[in-house]
């Protein structure tokens, strides 16, 4: 018997041929509905079908692709979120990085759940799109504008104010500062997709924009759904009141306190109370904060505008408590007004604010250490409030030293001496989020596994900072592999994280099982609907294989990481030894079911019925 | 004996106060701060102590750094001179 697409599911993917500007509608596989279920799921499958092994994340032959997940627009709740997937031009394999905001709200009326951009305009262009399909228009006089103003533009282009959802690359996109990324403006708050670099691959493709004008679909459930996320509402809203008044910066004291934020680019892991309070979300708020600002359906409103006169920053985003990490601590720069202007800029020029924090305080250390000089850069030296607003626009416009900035850490290490190597923090090409690899033990080998590297929504640090795997490896390598299946089932479902984990719970549960059911019809288990979490990481582990990027070799740690503990505060003496990452890779693998060198095997790519997805991406 | 006791985020709103430094009975527990808390401020009640007496979820209670869940959790023991943070629960980030 063949299968119905649940009416939860707009039903189409629209491929956009950039170079011809000719598009096409595919209606969705059910089969692949039930495999993958939207987001995450619905890109890694389009990378995995449609970019060559062998193709540079700058080729033509990459695609961008944006979905939207089954929950979107319905009572689910914070359901109004993105995804981008793409081949990255850090990691060179699969990505995926989410935003929130109104514009997913929108494509989901459309009808199409996934967007897929495929090759490069021939000028430089933005993509419309509506419920009749994708218009490839001109975005003359566009170059070198920021992301504001370009969201605005935009909108003003196609005169219908706000019922156009922009998502926009800014001057590093252009420049294809490798981890530029797309900031979406919205009448309600900003939306960022920021990791991997999805700016990059679309300033390759010669596209400023995506822009979206909403249509009549409405998903409908298939059972009550809102009753049960009505059920849920007084615990969401009990346990994001820390979100709800500071936004994520409220976690900069508290994870300061507990010795586990990077300081000097990692040489410490604990700031001065004092300095860490000038950056905190308590001084925000009660400083700089004018409003809450929120994405479509979504009571938390853990976005926040600030205002900083000096600065000539009206309503800007908030900086997150990663941008804090890569701008402040990383830095030792505690001038708020300066840190909230280069975070400002880092959003205006579309620049992912850790990757580029944590590559400029790893080009300090260099400095520090001799490696670099004046004659590179006069803005090197740790502190340097001014030099840091600096950098970042000689980053964006890759201009001077921002020209080395703009590859990333990693790159930027291989043109220096191989000392340098010791001073680096990330995997895989990718510079770590705030979470401390050495002071969580969870997120030592979530990490070094994770298919995107660097990234926090791979593995969760959330459960570990509640005493949870933090201090013990025994059975934490199965923790990291299960949240990673819970984050990849999250955005595949496109619901926030925040939300999801204080809400509804940070490891997949009967509660998603019971809501997913209610969303689709289909009557699935917990045991079920990890099990897409766990096949969707298993394309991404797939693609990233075949790509030559994931091994047993690439799955490790950054020096510092591995040979250099804590020096002081509460988490003295904590690091990942290289045989405790060896002990944990391999009980990992074990888990997964992935052999020793970390490639799935047969038996698994059977089991979790991938063996279309194997074929595809060895193509 | 001597405490150092660290506010942050809406437990400092209550408080009023980002740190305060108090005199407690030797063998004061983490439970015994966090009820004489609740009891000089009212707008901290039910806040840090659920009604079976532990820890509430709605906070995350550090000695000298280390999350109390790594020691006795409500009942650990406190010494001369420990600083107590008193943090939200970490989510989001």
């Amino acid at each position: 018997m063949s299968e119905t697409l649940p009416s939860v599911y707009g039903g189409e993917i629209l491929h956009v041929h950039l170079g011809t500007g000719d598009s096409e509608i595919e209606s969705i596989d059910p089969r692949d509905a039930r495999r993958f279920l939207g987001g995450n799921g619905f890109v890694a499958k389009q990378v995995a079908e449609h970019v060559p092994a062998d193709a540079d994340p700058f080729d033509p032959e990459n695609v961008l692709a944006l979905a939207v997940g089954p929950m979107n627009a319905t009572p689910f709740q914070s359901t109004s979120r993105g995804v981008v997937g793409f081949v990255s031009p850090m990691t060179n394999g699969f990505f995926d990085s989410t935003f929130g905001g109104t514009l997913p709200q929108a494509l989901k009326t459309t009808g199409f759940e996934v967007v897929v951009l495929h090759g490069t305009a021939e000028e430089h262009s933005y993509v419309l799109i509506d419920e009749d399909g994708a218009e490839v228009k001109s975005a003359d006089g566009l170059e070198g504008t920021e992301t504001y103003e370009t969201c605005q533009e935009i909108r003003e282009r196609e005169d219908v104010g706000y019922d156009t959802h922009v998502l926009a690359n800014g001057p590093a996109g252009e420049n294809q500062v490798r981890y530029a990324c797309l900031v979406h403006e919205s009448k309600m708050r900003e939306g960022v997709a920021g990791r991997g670099g999805a700016g990059a691959v679309l300033g390759s493709k010669n596209v400023k924009a995506i822009a979206v004008q909403g249509g009549d679909f409405q998903p409908e459930p298939a059972g009550d759904l809102q009753g049960r996320a009505v059920q849920q509402m007084g615990r969401l809203m009990d346990e994001t009141e820390m979100l709800q008044e500071y936004g994520t910066a409220g976690l900069v004291n508290p994870i300061n306190e507990m010795g586990k934020l990077g300081h000097r680019n990692m040489q410490t892991e604990q700031a001065d109370a004092e300095d860490a309070e000038a950056v905190s979300g308590e001084t925000l708020r009660e400083e700089y904060v004018t409003e809450d600002t929120t994405c479509s359906n979504c009571a938390v409103k853990c976005g926040k505008h600030v205002s900083v006169e000096a600065e000539g920053i009206t309503e800007g985003k908030i900086p997150e408590f990663e941008s804090l990490f890569g701008t402040a601590t990383l830095q030792e720069v505690y001038d708020p007004e300066r840190v909230i202007k280069a975070n400002d800029l880092c959003d205006r020029l579309g620049m992912d604010t850790i990757s580029w924090g944590v590559t400029v305080a790893f080009a300090r250390e260099c400095y520090e250490k001799g490696l670099l000089d004046d004659d590179d850069s006069p803005h090197l030296e740790f502190g340097d409030a001014d030099g840091l607003v600096e950098l970042a626009r000689q980053t964006a416009e890759r201009e001077d030293f921002g020209d080395d900035l703009a590859e990333g850490s990693f790159r930027l290490a291989e043109s220096l001496d191989d000392e340098a190597e010791r001073y680096l923090y990330g995997a895989k090409g990718l510079e770590f989020a705030a979470h401390s690899a050495r002071g969580l033990k969870g997120m030592s080998i979530g990490y070094a596994t994770a298919t995107r590297g660097g990234s926090h929504h791979d593995t969760r640090p959330t459960l570990q900072y509640d005493g949870n795997h933090d201090e013990t490896t025994e059975g934490t390598p199965e923790f990291a592999a299960r949240t990673q299946h819970f984050t990849a089932l999250g955005d595949s479902l496109t619901q926030c994280r925040f939300v999801s984990e204080a809400g509804w719970g940070a490891r997949v549960n009967e509660r998603y099982a019971e809501a997913i059911s209610l969303a689709t019809g289909w009557e699935l288990s917990t045991e079920d609907v990890e099990a897409i979490g766990e096949r969707i990481y298993n394309v991404e582990r797939l693609i990233n294989v075949a790509r030559g990027v994931a091994d047993r070799g690439t799955d490790t740690l950054p020096h510092r990481t591995m040979h250099e503990p804590i020096p002081d505060g509460p988490s003295e003496g904590m690091y990942c030894p290289p045989e405790e990452l060896e002990g944990m890779l391999d009980e990992y693998y074990e888990f997964r079911g992935w052999n020793d060198n970390g490639h799935p095997t047969t038996d698994t790519v059977d089991r979790l019925d991938l063996a279309d997805v194997a074929e595809s991406v060895a193509d | 004996m001597e405490l150092e006791l660290r506010y942050f985020a809406m437990v400092r709103e209550a408080v009023g106060e980002r740190t305060t430094t108090r005199e407690f009975d030797p063998e004061t527990t983490v439970r015994d701060v966090l009820a004489t808390l609740e009891n000089d401020h009212p707008d901290l009640e039910g806040t840090l102590l659920a009604d079976d007496g532990t820890i509430a979820r709605s906070v995350t209670v550090l000695r000298n750094g280390t999350n109390v869940t790594h020691l006795e959790r409500g009942a650990t023991e406190l010494a001369d001179g420990d600083t107590l943070s008193i943090t939200p629960p970490v989510t989001g980030g």
